[in-house]
């Protein structure tokens, strides 16, 4: 049976604070290593922290550094990481983002698409929305990586699972307010159903400046059942083996992720376009 | 989204939110490098449920500084204050601030307490003497002031704007009045402190609720249709089944004191103006 062990660094990022979030990562892969994990992953924008404000725009060199040595240790421990941090294209635009490193290598970066901009919430202040859903090539599985609010849209986890994902990650900093957790992990299971697929979800924990990251990471195998909860609010590291055939398996009877008629998409995209207008 | 008024926590919310509001107040503590907290402790239900939240979390590192106005503030409120302490072994200075009231009352024109802007204003002093007090106690050790505001408070703008408004942080600024009830039982708050009819102490028998013209229960459920449900006057009015009239009283009442919400504006000059343009957190690193 073909498995992978992942790990889930709920790490308590702090504001700004990029060297002690860089080492916190780094002490991840070192324990990723050490319980055998085949894959790392950390919150989003684990570099810099979430919530940072106008900080992420006088870091983002400091930042890109700390993603430098990040890769190095992962490089050294043999451990593939998915990692949050800010990214820059050429032109100089900022983006939330998740860099896959296998090998010592980024073999990718995943550009959050869908930026949160409402009540306490100003990422576009920041950062522009990336507009591509890949799937990344790593030794031990195809992986679909999204974040955050990309998971309260059944699209991007779709177009990952149509590209062929056999298991998707979600680095996360959800703060808490009431109900939040179990909305979450509705959430989480509904696009589990949808795409007969393994998720990882790991959320940042701590508080800063009144807003609680509420940890609670969670992994769902791709029956939907929840084979793997950590703590509310407090920093935890744990690793969970996930079975990556089940999705096959299951996907043997359950017709609706291959059959799924192209024109009904095309014919989506038309409403879609509808309302828009 | 449903629409329906949910202000009662369940248990399972009750515990986060202990944990929450404990957590913020560590956090906040260590980041600056303070050393404590002090708290106002009136013997009323908001500043009893901080101090022992606090308490529970900083031990020695809590000072409780009880500041009764003798002959106006309810005996029975020093009292359960002072109970409250010494049964939970909690440090404290009882400071009365009966002089200082006088001094500052000397300063005025008139002292005649049956003229309302008088009245008013003295009471108004009142918690801005105590607020002295809390600051010259939090420099002295290093601690930060723990507000004790709530949520219902914060949005009737019912609180004197530097005086027990003025704080570090707000633990339960988030909890409406009821929530404050629920969280002050679910920790063991004594029941004499939570039956207690709410008052802010303003003067002689003075109530909130005869003041405010509602009861809590009634304006914590217009408010959280209004703010949390995002609705209408006329449809909270609707949703509530009151009088379009008695949801206007406390509507007006949020947007009048929105200046006591925010810290003082700052008129625009430059491109990087430092309540509008400028944003950092307070805990940065």
């Amino acid at each position: 049976m073909r498995k992978i062990r992942v790990a889930l660094a709920q790490i308590e990022t702090k504001l700004g604070d990029v060297s002690g979030n860089k080492e916190k990562i780094i002490q991840s892969i070192y324990r990723s290593r050490e319980a055998q994990a085949h894959i790392l992953v950390t919150p989003e924008l684990s570099t810099l922290g979430f919530g940072s404000g106008d900080i992420y725009l006088d870091r983002v060199n400091e930042n890109l550094d700390a993603l430098e040595e990040i890769r190095e240790v992962s490089a050294e421990a043999g451990v593939t990481t998915i990692v949050g941090f800010v990214d820059r294209d050429d032109r100089g635009f900022y983006y939330n983002a998740a860099a896959v490193i296998v090998n010592g290598k980024i073999i990718g970066r995943y550009r959050k698409v869908q930026l949160v901009n409402y009540r306490l919430f100003d990422e576009k202040r920041y950062f522009r929305p990336g507009s591509r859903l890949p799937v990344f090539d790593t030794p031990r599985a195809r992986i679909g990586v999204l974040i955050c609010e990309d998971v309260w849209f059944p699209e991007p986890a779709r177009a990952v699972t149509f590209r062929g994902a056999e298991l998707i990650v979600v680095l996360s900093a959800s703060p808490y307010d009431r109900g939040k957790n179990t909305l979450w992990k509705d959430f989480l299971k509904e696009r589990v159903r949808d795409n007969i697929l393994p998720f990882v979800f790991v959320n940042q924990s701590g508080i800063q400046d009144g807003v609680t990251y509420w940890g609670g990471s969670m992994v769902f195998n791709a029956s939907g059942k929840l084979i793997k909860e950590l703590p509310l609010i407090e920093e935890a590291f744990d690793v969970v083996e996930i079975d990556l055939e089940e999705s096959r398996r299951l996907r043997r009877r359950d017709i609706r992720v291959r059959e799924v008629r192209r024109e009904i998409l095309e014919e989506l995209l038309r409403a879609y376009e509808d309302m828009q207008r | 989204m449903n629409e329906t008024i949910e202000i009662r926590l369940t248990q399972e919310e009750l515990e986060i939110f202990k944990r929450i509001i404990q957590k913020s107040i560590l956090t906040r503590i260590s980041k600056i490098g303070a050393r404590g907290g002090v708290v106002a402790l009136s013997g009323g239900i908001d500043s009893s449920l901080v101090t022992v939240l606090a308490h529970e979390v900083i031990g020695d590192d809590l000072v409780a500084i009880i500041m009764p106005e003798e002959g106006v503030s309810p005996e029975n409120d020093i009292k359960d204050a002072l109970n409250l302490v010494k049964s939970r072994g909690i440090r404290y200075r009882y400071i009365k601030i009966n002089d200082a009231v006088r001094w500052f009352s000397s300063l005025l024109p008139s002292r005649d307490l049956s003229d309302f802007s008088t009245r008013l204003t003295i009471a108004n002093v009142k918690p801005r003497i105590r607020m002295i007090i809390n600051y010259m106690f939090a420099n002295l050790e290093n601690k930060i002031v723990l507000g004790t505001s709530n949520k219902t408070e914060l949005l009737l703008g019912y609180g004197t704007k530097f005086g027990d408004m003025a704080a570090d942080i707000y633990p339960i600024g988030d909890l409406y009045k009821t929530q404050v009830w629920q969280l002050a039982e679910y920790i063991g708050i004594p029941t004499e402190i939570i039956r207690k009819k709410p008052s802010a102490g303003l003067w002689k028998g003075q109530t909130d609720e005869e003041e405010l013209g509602h009861t809590y229960y009634e304006i914590d459920r217009v408010l959280f249709a209004l703010v949390e449900l995002e609705l209408s006057v006329r449809e909270t009015a609707e949703l509530l089944s009151l009088s379009l009239e008695s949801v206007e009283d406390i509507y007006r009442r949020i947007i009048r004191s929105e200046h006591k919400r925010k810290p003082p504006t700052i008129t625009r000059l430059s491109k990087m103006c430092l309540d509008k343009d400028w944003r950092y957190p307070v805990e940065r690193y």
